[in-house]
């Protein structure tokens, strides 16, 4: 399986200010790859750099093997999406008008309007004007403009922000039967259950580099606990080691019947974040 | 340089689209034809006159609206995702600016109608115009890619409402005032001195020099305008 995206020190700095100072990671083809870190770790400044937004001071960015900056290419254009939680939809036409415009821009049959508009349920909606949806709504239409093109590389940053559950849901089941076709996600949030259900890796940036890459579950093994906590039927709650130190007790436990439930203790994703930036999620 | 006429044309139609619903812009196209139906009405109109309503259509037009189609993209942030689509910078400034050209044209036409103004010579006319018409379209680009938001294009745009409407006078003054004279080289003022020549019975090649000022403004203007963009492009 070939990398989508290789970067290698990269640094990024504004003036004085270092927004990234060594930054290197890759990006495999068809993985769904969450980019967290804490508010001005610099998610949003890599995502520019990777769309050829914004230039970097040093390093080596490569996405489908070439130079970012071949990105600007009209043909490369179509081979990578944006979605922000800052739609950029035209208010003044409706759901049906936006994704058409976007049909011809990016050379797409028209038919695919309404292939997009089932995925994200808003078939109905089409002929209404984009002023008059929900922000959820909003983010569903832009979501459905992204579906148009089957990008081969989608960055979402902050897919989800201030969103209720059920339009969360249907972002979700968007982006995974968009991977599922073959689309390598770059997913920044601040959402560590979203990042925890839909990426397959998972980097942590801060202090301007990676702190740590991995699985969501060999990041949850790696800082998990030695120790689970057991409740019993006389409604006390003890701790025990995983270890064979007190594989004796919980034996006796279980010969007696004793236990309700037994909890591992693993961290979750969240708690790894706070672990390793020190701080809390906003 | 690859242009796709598919795509120019898609932003061409999206403008018409929001144009026609956006009652508080597209109400500013009929202020210069209810001036000139006035001014027709009056009758016995001089070159100064004429052109004053020629001049504020250009302005309030090819600049105005287009500052106002442009900010309005960068408010909206769909500016972003315009550019971060397979339209390239040619195909996205021609396709918007495209709608303002056919606008501003219209616009003019009906003015010249009500006013009733028939010029000695068509042609130097048409050429002038058309000339003056890239100007005033790539320097209200400029003003709409300068400012966040309409209202801030609409601010911008006044400097330039007043020197290229009422600004036209200042030659009026000029000998008075010789520090004036170098309003002389303005777009507006060259164009009415076209039409002064034109109807003294001047042919194409004593209009050369205004031609080539006008053109000058507007390949100034232009290039500005893409080194804007391109800076708007990248942060």
């Amino acid at each position: 399986m070939g990398n989508v995206i290789e970067i290698e020190n990269l640094a990024k700095a504004f003036g004085n200010e270092h927004a990234l100072t060594n930054v290197n990671f890759h990006v495999k083809k068809g993985e769904i790859f969450g980019f967290l870190g804490p508010s001005g770790a610099g998610k949003t400044t890599t995502i520019k750099i990777l769309t050829g937004q914004m230039s970097y001071t040093r390093g080596s960015v490569q996405v489908f093997g070439e130079d970012v900056m071949q990105l600007k290419k009209s043909k490369n254009r179509k081979r990578f999406g944006v979605l922000t939680d800052n739609s950029g939809l035209y208010d003044k036409l409706s759901v049906e008008d936006n994704l058409l415009f976007y049909c011809e821009l990016y050379d797409v049959p028209t038919k695919k309007v309404d292939e997009v508009l089932d995925v994200v349920q808003l078939r109905e909606e089409k002929k209404k004007r984009v002023a008059k949806l929900s922000k959820g709504m909003r983010q569903r239409v832009t979501l459905a403009r992204t579906l148009l093109h089957e990008p081969a590389l989608l960055f979402l940053d902050e897919p989800t922000s201030a969103l209720d559950p059920v339009n969360t849901q249907f972002i979700y089941k968007g982006l995974r039967e968009l991977n599922e076709r073959g689309t390598t996600i770059f997913l920044t949030t601040h959402n560590m259950e979203e990042a925890d259900s839909l990426c397959d890796r998972i980097a942590f940036l801060h202090d301007g580099e990676i702190q740590l890459l991995d699985t969501p579950d060999a990041l949850k093994k790696q800082f998990a606990k030695d120790e689970m906590d057991i409740e019993l039927k006389n409604g006390n709650r003890i701790t025990l080691s995983k270890g064979k130190k007190d594989a004796q007790i919980l034996y006796n436990y279980m010969k007696k019947e004793e236990i309700v439930t037994i909890h591992s203790n693993e961290p979750t994703i969240g708690d790894i974040f706070v672990y390793v930036t020190g701080r809390e999620l906003v | 340089m690859n242009i796709s006429m598919k795509r120019v044309k898609a932003i061409f139609m999206k403008d018409y689209k929001e144009f026609s619903r956006n009652m508080s812009i597209s109400i500013v196209i009929l202020m210069t034809p209810l001036l000139s139906l006035f001014y027709g009405k009056v009758g016995e109109n001089t070159i100064d006159s004429y052109y004053f309503i020629f001049n504020m259509t250009f302005v309030m037009v090819a600049t105005y609206v287009q500052s106002c189609l442009i900010a309005e993209e960068r408010e909206k942030n769909t500016l972003r995702a315009l550019i971060l689509s397979p339209a390239n910078v040619q195909e996205i400034l021609l396709g918007k600016s495209l709608f303002t050209f056919s606008t501003t044209f219209f616009t003019m036409m009906v003015c010249i109608i009500l006013i009733d103004y028939r010029p000695a010579n068509i042609s130097i006319i048409t050429v002038a115009m058309l000339l003056s018409t890239l100007f005033y379209i790539a320097l209200g680009t400029f003003i709409g890619l300068f400012a966040k938001s309409v209202m801030e294009a609409s601010v911008y745009s006044f400097p330039a409402i007043g020197i290229f409407t009422v600004g036209t006078f200042i030659r009026l003054f000029s000998e008075q005032y010789p520090m004036l004279k170098i309003a002389h080289y303005l777009p507006n003022i060259q164009l009415i001195d076209i039409a002064l020549k034109v109807e003294a019975g001047k042919g194409f090649v004593n209009v050369l020099p205004e031609l080539g000022v006008i053109l000058l403004w507007s390949i100034v203007a232009m290039i500005v305008t893409v080194i804007v963009y391109k800076k708007r492009m990248v942060d």
